[in-house]
């Protein structure tokens, strides 16, 4: 067993026995890893308040390949991100990265994955409030993207054909091809469930996937279209394979806004 | 599957109980008295059967309203808001407070399927809303991340009533030592420090 140090965020926790808590954590050297922190809950545990979730510091871990459960021996917060729980909004979206990385990252190491993740948590922090919807809406493409689900949107995601976004046409995307469909492709026939994008929206979803663009204004009608279009590609590329799709309970309320209706 | 062998399966399943601290509780049941026994079922029934969630606060109580909600000494202006019933009772032991509760059965979180639905928010305004005496709400919900973003949704669904609404202190615990603080709890100490210049 060895004992390694890696950046890592806590994705989830969970009490386990009466003083300890078991961890998921993102890690940038180690991909996604459970480990046990033992005494956690202990009041004078030297993990203290370190173990919140979504928080960022540095992981040591005993860790051994052949377990699954390996062991944390300390983790020393660089960034808390209290800033995630000034809104819903902002924890909603941060909940649902963490629940992507949960389902879809692997044991392994994928350091541009847990980079992004953590860009899109600082983004979630400190983003304007009008901004929230559509910096978790491209925080998850960017996401989704490094996971190996890039959306393909510059060319046609069944013959490979260039697309334009100005020739005033809608687009047809869908999430089973894997992006946009040239004109094409989309009159020999979209799959169920695919969605037809007028020109501004598309536009839009191509500056949502492009972190040198400016990050679109969208009306709380266009932010719940693109919650949507997002919600529904993570969910169909899970289930992937005829497999039954896994529950996102955290995409699920973010795409919903469900907490707009009470406030 | 053998009685000794049924009750063990059955402790083991409690929080904090292993296998081997069932079997011992259950060799520690057969040597007492019987009536020992009967006297532990008969209490485990009447909890089940008994124990329902306060009508008004959501507090664990074998009657309904509870008895904080029934006692005529607290005072009603002061309302403090909790995760789950073992909050009532953990505020209780400090007998420092002497206003009533809510209990929201819960906090916000999205991954473990918890949006704002789950929580008894509908009853919190209610008894909050016009006419209700309630002058404070204290928000006593976890300092952690789920209970931070539960607070500060409160907050927003109850600035409509005008009520005024605090929060807990968070910091360094009694008794506690600077030296073995982590940062965490620190840098929120610090930032909740209070003036001393009007102390005397």
């Amino acid at each position: 067993m060895t004992l390694l140090s890696t950046p890592a965020v806590i994705l989830r926790s969970y009490r386990y026995s009466e003083t300890s808590k078991v961890v998921r954590l993102a890690t940038r050297e180690l991909g996604v890893q459970s480990a046990i922190a033992k005494g956690a809950l202990r009041p004078q545990s030297p993990f203290g308040a370190a173990l919140e979730l979504l928080s960022e510091g540095v992981a040591q871990l005993y860790h051994r390949d052949s377990r699954e459960l390996q062991t944390l021996a300390a983790f020393d917060v660089t960034a808390l991100r209290r800033g995630l729980a000034t809104s819903l909004g902002r924890f909603a979206g941060a909940t649902t990265l963490a629940e992507v990385m949960l389902k879809m990252a692997p044991p392994a190491p994928l350091p541009s994955a847990y980079d992004r993740l953590v860009a899109g948590l600082e983004s979630l922090a400190t983003a304007p409030a009008d901004a929230v919807d559509a910096t978790a809406v491209r925080a998850l493409w960017r996401l989704l993207g490094v996971l190996g689900f890039e959306p393909s949107l510059l060319a046609c995601a069944r013959d490979g054909a260039g697309l334009e976004a100005g020739n005033g046409a809608a687009v047809i995307f869908s999430a089973a091809d894997g992006g946009a469909l040239c004109a094409r492709c989309a009159a020999a026939g979209a799959p169920d469930g695919a969605s037809r994008l007028p020109p501004p929206a598309f536009r839009d979803l191509l500056a949502l996937n492009d972190p040198a663009a400016a990050l679109p204004a969208l009306d709380a009608a266009h932010a719940a279209a693109h919650r949507r279009l997002v919600a529904r590609f993570t969910r169909y590329h899970l289930g992937e394979g005829g497999a039954p799709p896994s529950p996102l309970p955290a995409l699920d309320l973010w795409e919903r806004r469900a907490w707009i209706v009470a406030s | 599957m053998s009685a000794i062998e049924d009750l063990v399966t059955e402790l083991s399943r409690l929080p904090g109980i292993g296998r081997k601290t069932a079997q011992r509780l259950t060799f520690h049941l057969l040597k007492q008295p019987a009536e020992n026994a009967e006297r532990l079922a008969q209490a485990i029934r009447r909890v089940r059967e008994q124990v329902i969630a306060c009508g008004t606060c959501g507090n664990l109580t074998d009657e309904d309203p509870c008895a904080i909600c029934r006692d005529p000494r607290r005072d009603t202006a002061l309302l403090c808001v909790v995760e789950e019933a073992t909050d009532v009772a953990a505020i209780e032991r400090a007998a420092r407070f002497r206003g009533r509760y809510h209990v929201l059965g819960g906090r916000l979180s999205p991954l473990d399927g918890l949006g704002p639905e789950a929580l008894h928010l509908e009853r919190l305004l209610a008894r909050v809303g016009n006419g209700s005496g309630v002058r404070e709400v204290i928000v006593a919900t976890n300092p952690s991340m789920e209970g931070e973003v539960t607070a500060t949704y409160l907050q927003q669904v109850l600035r409509s009533t005008g009520v005024r609404v605090t929060r807990i202190a968070r910091g360094l615990p009694m008794g506690g030592d600077l030296e073995y603080a982590d940062g965490v709890t620190i840098a929120q100490a610090l930032e909740a420090r209070r003036d001393m210049s009007d102390a005397d």
